[in-house]
């Protein structure tokens, strides 16, 4: 804390947690400081490693956000009716199979569950009553689904983008191009968000 | 049985002075002055065909009449193989290596063995199975008595000290007798285990299954002589071989660049990136040790991302480089060194220094137990306030969750690790109150990108998470990793005479 002293009363109370570079040599030259690495416009973390698709099913949209290295993370897309319907709850049981109980073994995701785009992947459930088959969107290998979901649906509403994620799937590599095209872009989804308002 | 009885009967059927001391169980410097021991052991000897220390001066007399090859080592232990083996090693590559210990690994002719064999069956049917029983090898083995008699010979011949992990001579010993008597032997396993098919000849089928025991000599016999045949060509030596020894190079790297990988970065066989750290550091250091860079092996304690510096003392390291030339390192050799990489201007090396092999645990061993210090420049959407700062210095350790990230998740398994975090430490920037550097001690293998940013709630409890706010990661650096290997030298101290 940082002393207070008398006359002294408008001093910075932030004083005590300014960083300072401490400076060192290295390869002979200067080592520069951490705080130079700052850009005002840094993109955000999906932005950095992700790419966003779109898949509609029951006239829903769904978000794919693409990792670089071909893992997708299945997402609700922000324009989908349930955030103004409000969100309930979400479960990984479908019917049949109950999805949680997913279980992968080593580097090749042994034992999971293998989904087509159009297979039930969650149901969501709203507070008005409606059930939303959450679809895979892509055919691929389920490696994990969110579990924070299942006991606290609500985070869903005030999500920052992709931690919302129903599940992370895993496609095979030669799939990718097929899927990727089945896909809508994100120049496609808007151009088809303008025709559904006009 | 007395020893002369042996020793003549031995005489008697062909074997050299060396191995008839091999019958008689000699050990160690026991060799060197064979007349003394064979007093010692109450045998007489002609005095003529032992050799004593004195007679090993350089100008011994133009030979004295050759001697007849021994039936049981076939001139393994005679002057005239030390002295075509020494001549041949001279000839060979050895000077070019530097490596004050040497070890000698002979390939020797399977008849070695079957001779070792036969002459166990004539000892027994000569002085009977209670002297010398089935489970006993009556002699001291070729093997041993190569490490007991020839090593010391040729290691002070060459000037050098024996060394198991020294410059290795492979030596390939030949002689015109094998191929024939192995084929013998293919005849003899066919009959002494039939049934069985196909079994590859090989010298662990010889010292496993070739023992009075489990062939009898009756049968021994119809196929080879017992005792062992005369022979009249002595050894071949086919061909001199060297492997220099494993040297270890070790020292701490610093990296400036966050352009630069940690090893070759290759993806569907091209290249991402030029350079890396393991390349830049190898390409000016192996070259002292050794001609050939690809039987070099680059580890380090951790390793950093491509976009992460690491400063402070560095990270420790060490080059594995197999086959070297040279195995010592000066003071001044290794400061050229590293003035050679600081050239790079993106990777930097000091306490640069050859160590044992035996410290390279420090390396390997503990891992998870060691920490790490980082520093990482973190963003905030809204200027930071005195509530938060207050919260990012925590003293206390914790611990936390991590699933194995999403950006390796796709080549590793998927795992829910805890993750000691032993302490934060926040600063805010003057300059731009939404921009926060954080220090962080950490349990080695904690993924600290997300660790700050929780990766959509994969790793909890966050830095996010603690301030129930998004926060990202702009920048990393490695600032600390706590291992006191290798010793601190100051290459650029030059010694002054």
């Amino acid at each position: 804390m940082p002393p207070i002293e008398a006359g002294l009363a408008e001093e910075d109370p932030f004083a005590p947690y300014y960083f300072q570079h401490e400076e060192q040599k290295i390869c002979g030259e200067l080592v520069s400081s951490i705080t130079d690495c700052y850009t005002a416009d840094y993109p955000s973390v999906v932005d950095r490693f992700f790419t966003r698709y779109y898949y509609i099913k029951g006239g829903a949209p769904y978000q794919v956000l693409y990792h670089s290295n071909r893992i997708c993370l299945i997402c609700l897309a922000p324009t989908h009716p349930a955030f103004s319907e409000g969100i309930a709850s979400v479960s990984y049981d479908v019917g049949n199979i109950d999805r949680s109980q997913n279980v992968v073994k080593g580097k090749a995701k042994k034992g999971g569950m293998i989904l087509q785009a159009d297979t039930t992947l969650a149901l969501l459930t709203t507070e008005t009553g409606t059930v939303y088959k959450i679809p895979s969107c892509i055919r691929g290998k389920l490696v994990e689904v969110n579990n924070a979901l299942q006991t606290d649906a609500k985070q869903l509403q005030q999500a920052p983008e992709g931690a919302g994620y129903f599940a992370i799937l895993l496609p095979k590599i030669e799939n990718c191009d097929d899927i990727k095209a089945n896909l809508l872009s994100q120049q496609q989804f808007e151009e088809q968000l303008k025709n559904v308002e006009t | 049985m007395k020893n002369q009885e042996l020793i003549d009967y031995l005489a008697s059927c062909g074997v050299c002075r060396v191995c008839q001391l091999r019958y008689l169980k000699a050990r160690g410097n026991e060799y060197r002055n064979m007349q003394q021991t064979f007093q010692r052991l109450d045998v007489k000897v002609e005095e003529t065909d032992i050799k004593t220390p004195e007679d090993e001066s350089d100008e011994q007399p133009p030979k004295k009449q050759r001697l007849a090859i021994c039936s049981t080592c076939l001139g393994l232990f005679s002057d005239e193989f030390q002295s075509q083996l020494i001549e041949a090693i001279s000839k060979s590559d050895f000077a070019n290596y530097d490596s004050e210990g040497i070890v000698l690994a002979i390939t020797l002719p399977l008849t070695l063995q079957l001779r070792q064999l036969s002459m166990w069956l004539a000892l027994q049917r000569k002085f009977g199975k209670s002297t010398f029983n089935d489970n006993c090898a009556p002699d001291v083995p070729i093997k041993e008595a190569v490490k007991l008699i020839l090593h010391p010979i040729v290691c002070s011949k060459l000037g050098k000290e024996y060394d198991a992990n020294g410059l290795m001579i492979n030596i390939d010993v030949r002689h015109s007798v094998e191929t024939e008597e192995v084929a013998k032997l293919t005849e003899l396993n066919r009959a002494a285990f039939p049934g069985k098919k196909r079994i590859e000849i090989s010298r662990g089928l010889l010292e496993k299954q070739y023992q009075p025991a489990r062939i009898k000599a009756e049968l021994f016999e119809k196929y080879l002589a017992i005792p062992p045949a005369a022979v009249e060509d002595p050894l071949q030596l086919q061909s001199i071989d060297l492997m220099g020894p494993i040297v270890c190079v070790a020292g701490r790297y610093r990296k400036l660049s966050r352009e630069l990988s940690h090893t070759p970065w290759v993806l569907q066989g091209k290249r991402i990136m030029e350079e890396s750290i393991e390349e830049i550091i190898v390409q000016q250091v192996a070259p002292h040790f050794s001609d050939t860079l690809d039987k070099v092996t680059f580890m380090s304690s951790g390793r950093e991302d491509v976009d992460v510096r690491c400063l402070g003392k560095g990270r420790p390291f060490v080059l594995e480089i197999m086959n070297a030339r040279r195995s010592s390192l000066s003071r001044q050799e290794a400061h050229q060194m590293e003035l050679a990489v600081d050239r790079s201007g993106k990777v930097s090396i000091h306490n640069l220094q050859v160590v044992p092999r035996e410290e390279l645990t420090h390396i390997k061993t503990g891992e998870e137990q060691k920490r790490k210090y980082y520093r990482a420049l973190c963003v905030l959407n809204e200027p930071v306030t005195l509530d938060i700062l207050k919260r990012l210095q925590i003293s206390e350790s914790f611990i936390i969750q991590q699933k194995t990230p999403i950006r390796v998740l796709h080549r590793r398994p998927l795992h829910t690790r805890p993750r000691s975090i032993y302490s934060v430490k926040t600063c805010v920037s003057r300059e731009n109150r939404r921009l926060l550097i954080i220090d962080v001690v950490s349990q080695a293998g904690t993924y600290i990108k997300e660790l700050v940013h929780g990766e959509f709630g994969r790793t909890t409890p966050s830095i996010s998470s603690i301030i129930g706010k998004p926060i990202d990661i702009l920048a990393l650096d490695v600032v600390g990793i706590d291992l006191d290997w290798p010793a601190d030298v100051n290459n650029a101290e030059v010694e002054v005479e």
